[in-house]
């Protein structure tokens, strides 16, 4: 949609750590990566590796008690984001990057209509008049597909279904047209019917309002059909990043693999609960993270695993064609495909 | 809604039946002769078949609770065995003081200590917040008699900023009102306060690590937007409740705070009645004081159906 | 900045009365005032300078000073004897109250909890008496009666039950509903079993902690009534009525009423400290609503 040049967010080096009574945790271990303006980024990796805090770090959300951006760079349209104030990162949050999380039926305000929710949002960063906001509220959400909008503006959230408290979730993070939109688990709660109908409104949504977006997922599935760029993590680290279409084709570090074959065929049925199984088949824990990690953190859990990978962190290096990993093995892992 | 209320309001008939019945056996119970200790220990036997005659004690206990209830539907609490008159005008005459004393404290402790308790769960663990929890266990450990003794003996006695003691109608100008009330109502209140600062802190921080809260904050919405309407409007519930709950340390403290301030109230006329042994005016004071409590409880009731819309009603 | 196995070691061979102390001051701060309040309790008649009870019109209303600690009443009498004395009346006070009213309250509580048709009337009633501020509760009760300690434990007692019997039964409903007692009342396991195995365990730890709270509550209560003149017999030295007792003569002499008075808050302070370290630990449930 726009002209300007180079990507719209660029995180580089983050480091993020919080100190807890079993010491500091490393939960985003130097990661870098960007989101070119318009395009979706998945962020992939199994729960506990970083990618909530690395999205909770870029709208520098960490809870100041516990955690604090140790190290990094996150620039926002070239704008550095480490460093500006509290209230110059207010003006930003739900204006130019918004964020959806995971569970619909607990982030919305239990005590709030839905119209004041998605309005006040408005009202704050546009500058326009309560009714104005009411208004835009409104559209936002004729334009999630919620039948019956008028109505729906005063009511609570109690009164509306997994689905459709999602879609004001999104509603609501695309009232002020953002550049950015950070979707955390959009649809990992929802059922599997409701998850496909999301994920087709976001991708539309962003089709019409040039949104770029980030989806933070810990289902290859979802990242196969909604995603064009896809960044692996395990245990605070980024292990790979490529094309979605390269990713799938051939996935070059032993993690992701793994998590591939984890990946419920797309001709298969859902269980009986309607979820996708999780991805928990690959042997073994992931590391703890108050203790440094020595050279590759996936190399317990690896078949490919040497001595070099227990004493030496492997680099990222590129494999061709954007796509990048953090293999030492690469070559064995390439031909045991 | 109104059917929500009129149900409520039925389900005090009950407490107030228990308490009106309790009320009345309690002396028909007390070992010994009733007339006998109401009369006093060195009372003449002619004297203890007068206030026999008088509090009909000479009739059939169920025709006497008959009676009693009866009357008491009525609206009439019966005589004071000492003064001759209504119980009902005693406590009409006693009232103002009493009112203007709680109402006020009330109301002061509320607009002080709700802030109070957000203000220390938002700085959690920060200076403020332990200075807040100091003041809520230390005023919760104050008896109320000995927090008026010390605010007296500064503000009174050392420093001769206010009165030491006595009540000035509101009839007789608003300055002399006000300044009657300043120390009584801190004593009153500080253990009031101490309990509703403590709740509301407790609320808050439950509240302020909910879900909803981490998206007002994604929104970039204002720091009092987030914390005076997203999270003290989901944490009322309790808060409420307790400043419900806390009436009945406002009206134990009113006895005590008329007694230290010689304030002609109602708590005051308790202590009278009670080292008098004036039974009538004893039984009409629980039951004012009971229904009073009651009274607040339900209107706290109906208030929890505006505060949360889950509630249904 | 590597963290091994030698840097953890020693907080664990560390762990000792130090770190359980640091790690819940609370109880121990309530615990050490309360300690000492004991002591002095016990052996009032060897830390007391005088008789509590001597009066000596010379002396009166003297000031502290080396010869009479907290100085002395309008009839000069010693309030720092007084005072000593007094720890003995608070304390019988705080602690039969909560005595007496936990053992009620389980027994009731646990009625209640368990018998379908108890549980109507006997809560009917405790709402009854809730309604009534206890402070008034306890003074109506005490016109009953000669002035004297039972009447005052029993005035106290009766107020503070139904705050015991509501903890019980809440907990004894909350285990009932568990699906383990379920299947277990399925199973034919006996109720006295049943109670002694599952239920009493379960309401022990609430019930501590309530009644300790209860215990601050009766000290309050009790020196309030003698206080307002409706307590322990006047010449008996409560605090309560020491303050009663000196309250004309505050002007002139306010160390009659401050000195008692600080005694009764500390004490109070103490239980209520002890309270809310015990409920921290042993009803995490409860403190994290508190």
């Amino acid at each position: 949609m726009s002209g300007a040049p180079g990507p719209i967010l660029e995180v580089r080096d983050l480091h993020t750590q919080f100190s807890t009574l079993d010491g500091v945790v490393r939960a985003v271990d130097g990661v870098s990566f960007d989101v070119a303006r318009g395009e979706t980024l998945g962020i992939v990796g199994e729960s506990g590796c970083g990618k909530s805090v690395t999205a909770m770090s870029i709208l520098r959300l960490i809870p100041r008690e516990t955690g604090r951006i140790a190290s990094g760079s996150i620039k926002f349209e070239g704008e550095e984001l480490t460093s500006l104030s509290e209230e110059e990162m207010k003006r930003l949050r739900g204006h130019r990057i918004s964020m959806i999380f995971q569970e619909p039926m607990t982030s919305l305000n239990p005590v709030l209509t839905v119209g004041t929710q998605i309005a006040e949002n408005v009202v704050r960063h546009l500058g326009v008049s309560w009714k104005q906001g009411r208004e835009r509220a409104f559209e936002m959400l004729d334009l999630v597909r919620i039948a019956d909008s008028r109505r729906r503006l005063d009511e609570y959230p109690h009164q509306l279904s997994g689905g459709m408290r999602q879609r004001v979730m999104i509603a609501m993070a695309l009232s002020c047209d953002p550049q950015v939109l950070i979707a955390d688990e959009p649809t990992t709660a929802l059922d599997v019917t409701i998850q496909a109908q999301i994920l087709d409104l976001m991708i539309e949504l962003k089709e019409k309002t040039g949104t770029a977006i980030v989806l933070i997922t810990h289902d290859l599935g979802v990242v196969a059909e909604t995603t064009e760029r896809v960044v692996v993590m395990y245990a605070g680290r980024k292990v790979e990043q490529a094309p979605v279409e390269a990713l799938f084709e051939e996935p070059l570090h032993p993690y992701t693999r793994g998590l591939m074959r984890a990946i419920p065929r797309l001709d298969v049925e859902a269980d009986a609960a309607g979820t996708r199984p999780r991805l928990q088949e690959i042997p073994g824990l992931v590391p703890i993270l108050t203790q440094p990690i020595v050279g590759c953190a996936f190399a317990p859990r690896c078949s490919f695993a040497t001595d070099r990978c227990r004493n030496e962190r492997p680099p990222l290096v590129d494999a061709g064609a954007g796509h990048l990993v953090a293999c030492w093995e690469v070559d064995r892992v390439r031909r045991a495909a | 809604m109104t059917a929500y209320i009129v149900r409520r309001l039925f389900a005090t008939l009950p407490v107030m039946a228990v308490v009106a019945i309790f009320v009345f056996f309690l002396i028909r119970f007390a070992p010994g002769d009733p007339a006998a200790i109401i009369a006093g220990e060195d009372a003449t036997a002619e004297a203890i078949a007068q206030v026999r005659m008088k509090l009909g004690l000479d009739r059939p206990v169920l025709e006497q609770f008959a009676i009693w209830s009866l009357q008491l539907l009525q609206g009439d609490l019966g005589i004071s065995i000492f003064s001759n008159l209504p119980v009902t005008r005693l406590i009409a005459q006693r009232l103002e003081p009493t009112l203007a004393l709680t109402l006020s404290t009330l109301f002061v402790a509320v607009a002080l200590a709700v802030p109070i308790g957000v203000v220390a769960a938002w700085k959690a663990r920060k200076l403020v917040d332990r200075l807040v929890m100091g003041f809520a266990v230390l005023g919760f450990a104050m008896p109320v008699f000995v927090l008026a003794y010390i605010l007296i003996y500064f503000f009174a006695v050392q420093w001769r900023l206010l009165p030491v003691q006595g009540y000035a109608p509101i009839g007789e100008g608003f300055w002399p009102f006000v300044e009657s009330l300043i120390l009584p109502s801190v004593a009153l209140g500080v253990t009031y306060m101490a309990l509703i600062a403590r709740i509301t802190r407790a609320s808050m921080l439950e509240v302020l690590a909910q879900d909803y809260i981490r998206t007002a904050n994604s929104k970039g919405l204002a720091t009092d937007r987030v914390l005076l309407l997203h999270a003290l409007k989901n944490a009322a519930v309790p808060i409420v409740t307790v400043i419900g709950i806390g009436i009945a340390l406002l009206i134990s403290g009113v006895v005590i705070t008329e007694t230290v301030f010689n304030i002609p109230g109602l708590g005051r006329l308790t202590v009278d009645a009670v080292l008098k042994r004036d039974y009538p005016v004893v039984q009409g004071l629980i039951l004012v004081f009971a229904g009073a409590k009651v009274l607040v409880n339900l209107v706290i009731d109906i208030s929890y159906a505006f505060l949360d819309p889950r509630i249904r009603y | 900045m590597a963290v091994t196995a030698e840097d953890l070691a020693p907080d664990i061979r560390r762990f000792s009365l130090w770190t359980a102390v640091r790690r819940n001051p609370t109880i121990a701060i309530g615990a050490v005032l309360l300690a000492a309040l004991l002591v002095i309790a016990i052996f009032a008649p060897w830390i007391a300078t005088s008789d509590p009870l001597k009066i000596a019109p010379v002396n009166r209303l003297r000031p502290p000073s080396e010869r009479w600690w907290f100085g002395t009443d309008q009839f000069g009498r010693d309030v720092f004897s007084r005072t000593v004395y007094g720890a003995r009346i608070s304390l019988i006070v705080g602690l039969s109250v909560a005595v007496i009213s936990s053992v009620l309250g389980l027994a009731l509580g646990l009625a209640c909890g368990y018998f379908r048709r108890v549980d109507g009337v006997v809560m009917r009633v405790m709402d009854g008496l809730m309604a009534i501020p206890s402070i008034l509760l306890a003074i109506a009760l005490i016109t009953l009666s000669r002035p004297g300690l039972g009447i005052v434990i029993v005035a106290i007692v009766i107020p503070e039950v139904p705050r015991i019997v509501r903890v019980v039964r809440s907990v004894v409903l909350s285990i009932r509903s568990q699906p383990y007692i379920e299947s277990a009342i399925a199973g034919g396991t006996k109720n006295w079993k049943l109670l002694t195995r599952h239920i009493l365990p379960n309401t022990l730890a609430p019930l501590i902690v309530q009644s300790t709270y209860v215990c601050a509550s009766a000290m309050l209560i009790e020196a309030s009534l003698s206080f307002l003149g409706a307590g322990v017999p006047p010449e008996v030295p409560s605090w309560g009525n020491i303050i009663a007792q000196g309250r004309n003569f505050f002007q002139i002499a306010p160390w009659i009423v401050l000195i008692p008075g600080g005694f009764l808050a500390v004490t109070v302070l103490a239980v209520n400290l002890l309270g809310d370290g015990l409920r921290d630990r042993l009803d995490p449930r409860l403190a994290r609503r508190l």
